[in-house]
């Protein structure tokens, strides 16, 4: 019909990519909602790191030092000989593909440089050209490329949509983690001050206040005071949150959103109570406010800048040893990095439970126990009295964090709790939990509100398991042991499966602890009423 | 109601379906199209199983939820990921363009036919809406969120 | 067009063997000087680059760990996949190496509901196809040490009897030489077919499967079909090793082209993709026990850094601690 208006499906332009294009030659832009907003000035000058300025990822001009190129290659040439992994990694993948469809970011968003394979060869491309003799003479044929302010910005896209869960790695055949990649990467983005607010301006907070917040010590008391008359009104009893207190046996450490954000709260909650019942002889500390360390997503040097308060201030509180609230990459860095950057922790002592004599030899040298392994051990040695009954208005599944399942595999610890202090739990299926565990897709510094598309892309998978056993099961709180998932998730599945809350594991501790001298409690921790009428279970 | 075996329907729903994944990147298609695992491959999971029910809505006049559920979930993923919004719910479109080449032009149902995809056309614009206006408001109270807690830090700062 | 590439690379050197092994003044070079050229530079290149790997350090103790940390003592922790102790690592690497234990996850069968049918899944394809490449490559380059030495070793003779189990044809069929070409033509069609794979193809990664594969059918080719004169082969080979060459009158073009695409293999190796043979031993996610708690792990280049420290802190804050009530270092 020439002439005729176009009909509707004509206007429909399908994009078709031929498969055999080249991904050295994609483009992509800074769409609105998939990127983060780049780190203010001051936070770069307070923790002095280089060039700092105003700039923004979608502007065309990034402001980059005039020897950009050379510093990156330098930093690289510096990081392949301090790390094997980076090295290794950078050489002997063989393209397999075995990784390509096991991240979220690409289930959820089909963006085939999201395959961590691609992701991956967005630097050893620059590797190859730079670094090995096939490069640097067959250039494109050898899978090499000039670095250019292009490839700059690939990274800073791309490197940005890595939530360092470690999910491919499990699945690759030699063990090549794009988390270290990812943390490479950015070590070099950063010495370019390439770097985004989401993540330095937590850093730079928990630099001088002890906390990503910034919360100062007077609000830091404030919080943790309000939260024990809070106690007061929903269970009758005062306890005690001592704070900075000298010769204390325990330094208690947890994640600042506990004590500032919702549904975090609820698990302070469940820390307060649980501490008071048992009679344990603790502390926080004002100073090292924060276990949570976004240190860790911009370079190793400021992770450990801002690790180092932990056993400082273990020392200077004289406490015997350190234990752990819930929270995902705090516990990877503790697991894995505490103790061989900030150690040896000889002026502690190997973790003995107080209240079992249970010794955590598996913490001997790092000398820090997680909550869940200590109340774990609680219940174990019935120590606890509780009524599982008072989350019976709860049908719970839990989500395997990435960083505990992953960069620790504490996995039996969590759902031991949950099946001592809740009658109906139901697992998601099995290849989305343990270490297959799907991201909440905002981990690593990526979950800020600009970058909502691109969270919610990442987020879809674990949503999508998630409304499996919301349908089948009527699953409608979804536990967790990571801040960062307490912070992002209730989003997420808001989204994608309305009707699923976030909670953590110490909240349903929480409701149902029975505490001695405890008035009947109408409401659980949340203020929501509880459904009444069965016996307590008894576990003492 | 429209006449048209049941193979023929399969026929329709896998020439749609094969349509909509070519509005992916063609290095993602064919896992989207393979993988039968809804768990490793929820958005494929999302067009595979929708599709066909959508199919029964447009032939049948079901009118039933669960058509409604299936597009209402594909159109949330789409309206989420790399597409403008033209593109989010003009996949629908698409399915004018099967039943073209499935029935000859003066197929007096084609018409009919027609009509209904342009009103699944609209309904999905109408949930295409809606999700990024969730989005929005899911912007705005993380960023209320946040604002209060910074208010609190200050408020209890200078409390003192 | 990589594939194309590759493909037509490997042609160039088949036919370049082709031709020279029907000179004779070439046959010298072709016959001594290639191997012992290739052989020299898979050694000093395999060395070279294992010792660079190992030359860089490990910092930190990273482990990937995929089951139940060692904690408390009535846990049950899953000693290979998040091994804590040093057999446990072992284990998980022999498994790894031997089986490809990670590829195998990809392929955990499972059952699951699609639509109204319950189906079993697969994935396992590319598992079977690595797993069936690289255990038919051992075998065939084991067995070809019976060109080497004299006499025969038994194990050798024992591993061809297994491998010609089906005792068809004569000289009788070898399974390993059927699994190896098919195992690497389901790799290459895998990496040509799927739009994912396809996508992160390189150069490289086609010239492998087409190097293999060229190496591999005309090593077939020799044994079914073209015989070449064994006694020769077996001249030539123990000459090489024993560092006393011989150059023998005729053993056939084929030959030629199979020493050839040997030698380019064995000079390749170190300085591709290929040597992740030896990188997979040295891999920090996999290579370290999970006790990173336990045992403190030593950075060698670990430095001090610039701390914000308590007294720094105190001193900031020193009057709103002071009207919080908390304690103070310094009035």
């Amino acid at each position: 019909m020439p002439g005729a208006p176009p009909k509707p499906e004509e206007l429909v332009q399908i994009s078709y990519d031929p498969p055999r294009a080249d991904w050295r030659k994609t483009r992509f832009d800074f769409q609105k909602g998939t990127y983060c907003y780049s780190a203010a000035a001051k936070n770069l000058r307070y923790l002095d790191l280089p060039n700092p300025r105003d700039w923004q990822p979608y502007e065309a001009d990034w402001k980059l030092p005039p020897n950009w190129k050379e510093i990156i290659l330098k930093g690289m040439k510096e990081r392949l000989e301090k790390f094997r992994s980076f090295r290794l990694f950078m050489d002997i993948c063989v393209r397999c593909g075995a990784c390509a469809d096991k991240c979220h970011f690409f289930l959820g968003s089909a963006d085939p440089k999201n395959m961590p394979v691609l992701r991956a060869e967005l630097i050893r491309s620059v590797y190859r050209r730079y670094f090995t003799l096939a490069g640097r003479i067959f250039r494109g044929l050898a899978g090499a490329r000039d670095l250019t302010e292009d490839v700059l910005k690939e990274w800073f896209y791309y490197f940005y949509q890595c939530t360092e869960c470690r999910r491919c790695s499990v699945f690759c055949p030699f063990g090549i983690d794009t988390a270290e990649i990812t943390i490479m990467v950015r070590e070099l983005l950063n010495l370019v001050g390439v770097n985004t607010n989401w993540v330095l301006e937590p850093a730079a907070n928990c630099f001088r206040t002890g906390n990503h917040l910034g919360i100062q010590p007077h609000t830091f008391k404030d919080s943790i005071d309000f939260a024990v008359d809070e106690i007061e009104e929903i269970t009758g009893v005062r306890v005690e949150a001592p704070i900075n207190k000298k010769g204390a046996e325990i330094l208690f450490i947890v994640p600042s959103a506990d004590y500032f954000a919702v549904p975090h709260y609820y698990t302070l909650l469940g820390y307060l109570m649980l501490f008071h019942e048992i009679g344990l002889d603790y502390t926080f500390s004002a100073y090292a406010s924060e276990g949570g360390n976004f240190g860790f997503f911009s370079s190793h040097e400021m992770m450990k800048r801002l690790n180092a308060k932990i056993y400082a201030e273990a020392k200077r509180l004289g406490v015997k040893w350190i234990l752990g609230g819930e929270c995902g990459h705090m516990w990877r860095v503790i697991h894995q990095y505490m103790d061989t950057l900030n150690g040896p922790a000889d002026f502690l002592e190997e973790p003995v439970s107080p209240i079992t004599g249970t010794r955590f030899a598996n913490a001997r040298s790092t000398k820090m126990v997680h909550i869940c392994e200590f109340t774990s051990d609680l219940i174990y040695n019935r120590k606890l009295k509780l009524d599982p009954s008072r989350n019976d208005h709860w049908k719970v599944t839990f989500h395997d964090s990435c960083n505990p399942a992953r960069g620790m595999g504490l996995l039996e610890e969590p759902r031991y709790i949950i099946r001592n202090v809740a009658n109906h739990f139901y697992e998601m299926p099995e290849n989305t939990i343990r270490e297959q565990t799907f991201c909440c897709g905002s981990g690593a510094g990526l979950g800020t509100d600009e970058n909502i598309d691109m969270r919610l892309r990442g987020g879809l998978p674990r949503a999508n398991a998630a409304k499996y056993v919301r349908d089948k099961y009527g699953v409608n709180l979804l536990t967790c042991i990571c801040a960062i998932d307490k912070a992002t998730l209730p989003t997420a599945l808001e989204y994608w499966t309305p009707g699923v809350e976030v909670g953590g594991i110490h909240e349903l501790v929480a409701n149902a602890l029975v505490m001695k001298g405890e008035k009947e409690r109408i409401t659980d921790v949340r203020g929501e009423p509880l459904q009444l009428g069965k016996e307590a279970t008894v576990n003492a | 109601m429209v006449k048209i075996s049941a193979e023929r329907k399969r026929a329709i729903a896998q020439a749609w379906l094969e349509m909509t994944l070519c509005t992916y990147p063609s290095q993602s298609m064919q896992f989207m199209l393979d993988e039968r695992d809804r768990f490793r491959n929820p958005v494929g999971h999302a067009l595979k199983n929708g599709i066909p029910l959508l199919i029964n809505e447009i032939l049948d006049e079901t009118d039933s939820e669960r058509a409604r559920q299936a597009l209402e979930e594909i159109v949330r993923i789409r309206a989420v990921q790399n597409f403008s919004a033209r593109d989010a719910v003009g996949f629908v479109f698409l399915l004018k363009r099967t039943l073209s080449q499935e029935l000859p032009d003066d197929n007096k149902d084609r018409l009919e036919l027609e009509r209904r995809v342009d009103e699944m056309a609209l309904t999905a614009f109408d949930f295409y809406s809606q999700c990024r206006a969730k989005i929005s408001d899911i912007q705005v109270s993380e960023a209320r969120r946040r604002v209060a807690q910074l208010q609190r830090i200050y408020s209890e700062a200078e409390g003192r | 067009m990589n594939a194309l590439t590759s493909f037509i690379l490997i042609l160039v050197v088949t036919g370049l063997a082709f031709a020279g092994g029907e000179i004779s003044s070439c046959r010298v070079l072709l016959d001594v000087v290639l191997p012992y050229a290739a052989m020299a530079a898979f050694l000093v290149g395999l060395v070279y680059r294992v010792l660079k790997w190992a030359s860089s350090p490990v910092p930190f103790n990273i482990p990937t760990t995929c089951g139940q940390q060692k904690s408390l003592s009535w846990i049950k922790s899953s000693w290979i996949e998040s091994a804590h102790t040093k057999l446990g690592v072992a284990v998980r690497m022999a498994i790894e190496i031997l089986l490809f234990r990670s590829l195998f996850r990809n392929s955990r069968a499972q059952i699951r509901q699609e639509g109204p049918r319950l189906l079993y899944s697969e994935n396992k394809w590319l598992w079977l196809g690595a797993l069936a490449f690289h255990w038919s490559m051992l075998v065939i380059v084991l067995r070809h040490l019976r060109f080497f030495v004299e006499p025969v070793p038994r194990f050798i003779l024992a591993m061809d009897a297994v491998d010609g189990f089906f005792q068809i044809s004569a000289p009788q069929l070898l399974v390993t030489d059927v699994v190896i070409i098919v195992a690497l033509l389901f790799l290459l069609q895998r990496r040509l077919t799927d739009p994912k794979v396809r996508y992160i193809s390189l150069f490289s990664d086609y010239l492998a499967l087409f190097l293999l594969l060229g190496i591999a059918i005309s090593g077939v080719l020799m044994r079914y079909f073209f015989k070449v004169d064994l006694e020769a082969v077996k001249q030539l080979a123990i000459g090489l090793v024993t560092f006393s060459p011989i150059v023998p009158a005729s053993i056939g073009a084929l030959f030629f082209v199979h020493l050839t695409l040997v030698s380019f293999l064995l000079a390749y190796l170190p300085f591709s993709k290929l040597v992740h043979m030896g990188g997979i031993f040295l891999s920090p996610t996999r290579n370290l026990p999970n006790d990173s708690r336990m045992v403190r792990h030593v950075n060698p280049w670990n430095y001090p850094v610039k701390v914000h420290t308590y007294q720094e802190w105190e001193e900031e804050f020193h009057d709103k601690i002071k009207a919080a009530g908390l304690p103070l270092e310094r009035e």
